[in-house]
């Protein structure tokens, strides 16, 4: 019994520090872009513009639910909030201290892994049931894009599995703690690795410069062009959660999760991610969008095999 | 966007639980604020649909920009009108773009505001009678603010939008938000059409409207097209284009002072394909005017019917360029040969000439309207043309 307590407490804390970290951190992205552009950002709803976030959820649940004639009502229906409980259900196995984790599994990379490749379905579920050309275009190029860098994406994250030797994200941290972060050692595989990563994650979330999915100057909004109100709302911040947990992913695989001297391991593992997750909107707001070739030819041509070899190094390392 | 609601005003609806609920304690205080939480995040929170079809639309891409900032009271502009709730109309809506306009309008989720910004789309301002511009867009969508200006500065944007989120807290506060117009002014600045807030506005030109927004406009009039182009001979070695001589050749009279010489009907396509081959390979373009009767070249001349004028000017590509310039005149309804075999880049150019002028061009594999909205009547670059004329159901 205490076990499904404890279980349920801690599920439920991680995500709704999850749920209340992703909307601020769309007001931080805004204050941030909004910085990098010589301008203000939110000032007036709340100190500093604070309560932005929360005065668009409020106007985006007062907002019409439109679904359109000619779209496939259930599926419709079905893809925002299978897209947030995707993204949601990413951040389960991941690691924010030795004890904060929502489920210690021994297949916990496996399971991200998959987790962050199903997020594609419900975007082509959506570009497929509005029944609109622009939200169909978006989501094939979404399935196309998502399914190339998961290549790249799975090979880079097996370099810290095969050095870490295990599959779960606590023990990968553990062994990082007794040896050293693996973007700086053992072998130098590691930062190459989480270049990488890094890569193929903005990939997988559609963000710049990867994010030909919803190209605002070819495709509308792209797969989110139908949806409104609420369901809109879902998607953006099914969207932010991926990114989020992609980058307490990235943390923890190789820049040693809950490790650092002074603060207990929360505070620093909070702390890395926060950096990652600042660095995709830094490069959001200062990249342009790649063509849909391009994006295929580097990820084909230069990606995957850099990966396969990243890999084969790292197993010839641990064996010899 | 029913613009009356058919209701009486004098006597408010009342549920019968209304009198005892009203009683409770504490529960008209909490049900107020929860309605100034609600218009607190509508008010806050307004992305912005940006109608822009001209000047005022640098206004407002310089209004989300820095000194300005849109994004401090939380105003985002979004490229799909399901996720906006303002649509800023900023710029001159044409009868052709008018049904897209209220379309796009439709596509928004309620509640949604629209801000007309600047002379434009507020009347018409001096495009006013123009054959293809609606006066004023508040003839087509209702208007929440009129942000006034050619074009509006940012700052009177952004006055707009905070005159707007005072309307909106006032409505939800039960405040009766109506203009107060003033009726000369309104006499004065009165549009060929009623406007949506006007008491003479009928509910068949409100249905009107809305079926031309809704008319299926991408429909294919004729085959799709498949034309064997003339070969083009190779250019001669010693390269000296003679248009004159051309002209000498094919009993043309050139000796004319007052203009390009006029080729009969009968030569002109031959004259072209000649001087296709001679090297004028570029088309430049065709203009076609339109001579009512009594009206000619040296002016009043009654011997004159009433015809069209078709210039022609091809040009040689390269250094050293010759121009070929040509006139042939047609009676009304005369077929001109087209010159579209010769030279693909005609197709627009006698389209236009057809739509504006109603020159036919005979042989062209694809003569609809090119400028004004598909079902538009009238060719309005004629003289006879009505300068004021309506385009039903939009000016």
């Amino acid at each position: 019994m205490s076990v499904v307590v404890t279980a349920l407490v801690t599920s439920l804390s991680i995500l709704t520090a999850i749920l209340t970290v992703t909307a601020w951190a769309i007001w931080f992205e805004r204050k941030f872009v909004a910085r990098m552009q010589s301008r203000l950002g939110p000032t007036m709803v709340g100190p500093s513009g604070l309560l932005q976030p929360l005065a668009d959820l409020v106007k985006l649940l007062q907002k019409e639910d439109i679904v359109p004639e000619a779209a496939d009502r259930r599926l419709f229906d079905l893809a925002p909030k299978l897209a947030a409980l995707c993204a949601l259900g990413a951040a389960a196995v991941v690691p924010f201290s030795a004890s904060i984790v929502g489920a210690k599994i021994d297949l916990g990379v496996l399971y991200l892994l998959a987790i962050g490749a199903v997020t594609v379905l419900p975007v082509f579920m959506a570009g497929w049931a509005s029944n609109n050309k622009f939200a169909l275009l978006g989501g094939m190029r979404a399935l196309a894009q998502s399914l190339s860098y998961e290549v790249p994406l799975v090979l880079s994250a097996m370099v810290p599995v095969i050095l870490g030797g295990s599959m779960d994200v606590s023990k990968i941290v553990e062994s990082q703690i007794a040896t050293q972060w693996f973007i700086i050692g053992p072998v130098w595989l590691g930062l190459p690795a989480f270049c990488l990563f890094m890569l193929a994650m903005l990939a997988e979330s559609n963000r710049i410069p990867f994010d030909i999915p919803e190209a605002e100057s070819e495709l509308v909004s792209g797969v989110t062009t139908e949806y409104t109100g609420m369901k809109f709302a879902l998607f953006y911040l099914g969207e932010y959660v991926h990114t989020f947990v992609a980058s307490a992913a990235a943390s923890a695989l190789f820049l040693g999760g809950w490790d650092g001297p002074f603060a207990p391991g929360m505070h620093w593992m909070v702390l890395k991610t926060f950096a990652l997750f600042g660095f995709v909107y830094w490069v959001r707001w200062s990249l342009l969008r790649f063509r849909s070739d391009q994006l295929m030819r580097i990820c084909w041509y230069w990606l995957v095999p850099v990966s396969v070899a990243l890999l084969l190094g790292a197993g010839a390392w641990v064996v010899l | 966007m029913s613009s009356k609601p058919n209701l009486d005003t004098t006597a408010p609806f009342e549920h019968p639980l209304y009198k005892t609920l009203e009683k409770l304690p504490g529960l008209s205080l909490g049900t107020a604020s929860i309605d100034d939480l609600l218009a607190w995040g509508l008010t806050n929170s307004l992305w912005v649909f940006p109608m822009a079809t001209s000047c005022c639309g640098i206004e407002l891409m310089a209004s989300a920009a820095s000194r300005v900032d849109l994004d401090r009271m939380g105003t985002i502009v979004r490229a799909t009108p399901r996720q906006a709730d303002v649509m800023v109309v900023a710029g001159t809506i044409t009868v052709k773009m008018a049904p897209r306009v209220l379309k796009l309008w439709e596509q928004m989720p309620e509640p949604k505001w629209c801000i007309a910004m600047g002379s434009c789309a507020i009347s018409g301002d001096f495009y006013r009678n123009l054959y293809s511009v609606i006066p004023g867009i508040d003839t087509v969508i209702p208007v929440d603010v009129y942000v006034p200006g050619c074009p509006p500065n940012p700052e009177a944007l952004m006055h707009g939008l905070l005159r707007l989120q005072e309307k909106v807290h006032a409505a939800r506060r039960g405040v009766k938000v109506v203009r107060d117009p003033n009726p000369e002014l309104m006499a004065i600045t009165k549009p060929s059409i009623p406007r949506l807030c006007d008491a003479e506005r009928t509910e068949e030109l409100t249905r009107a409207q809305a079926d031309d927004a809704m008319r299926v406009t991408e429909e294919q009039t004729s085959e799709p097209l498949e034309v064997a182009y003339a070969p083009s001979t190779p250019l001669p070695p010693v390269f000296a284009p003679d248009f004159a001589g051309l002209l000498r050749e094919l009993g043309v009279d050139a000796s004319s002072t007052e203009g390009p010489p006029i080729v009969p009907l009968a030569r002109h396509y031959e004259l072209a394909r000649r001087l296709k081959d001679l090297g004028y390979r570029q088309y430049v373009s065709v203009v076609a005017s339109h001579w009512p009767a009594g009206l000619g070249r040296k002016g009043k001349d009654d011997t004159e019917p009433e015809h069209y004028e078709i210039a022609y000017i091809l040009r040689t590509v390269g250094r050293g360029s010759r121009v070929a310039t040509w006139v042939v005149r047609a009676a009304i309804g005369e077929p001109v040969p087209t010159l579209f075999p010769l030279f693909a880049g005609a197709d627009w150019q006698e389209r236009e000439q057809y739509d504006l002028v109603g020159v036919r061009f005979a042989g062209h594999p694809d003569l609809r309207r090119l400028m004004m909205a598909e079902n538009y009547v009238g060719h309005p670059l004629r003289r006879d043309f009505p300068s004021d004329a309506p385009a039903a159901p939009w000016r």
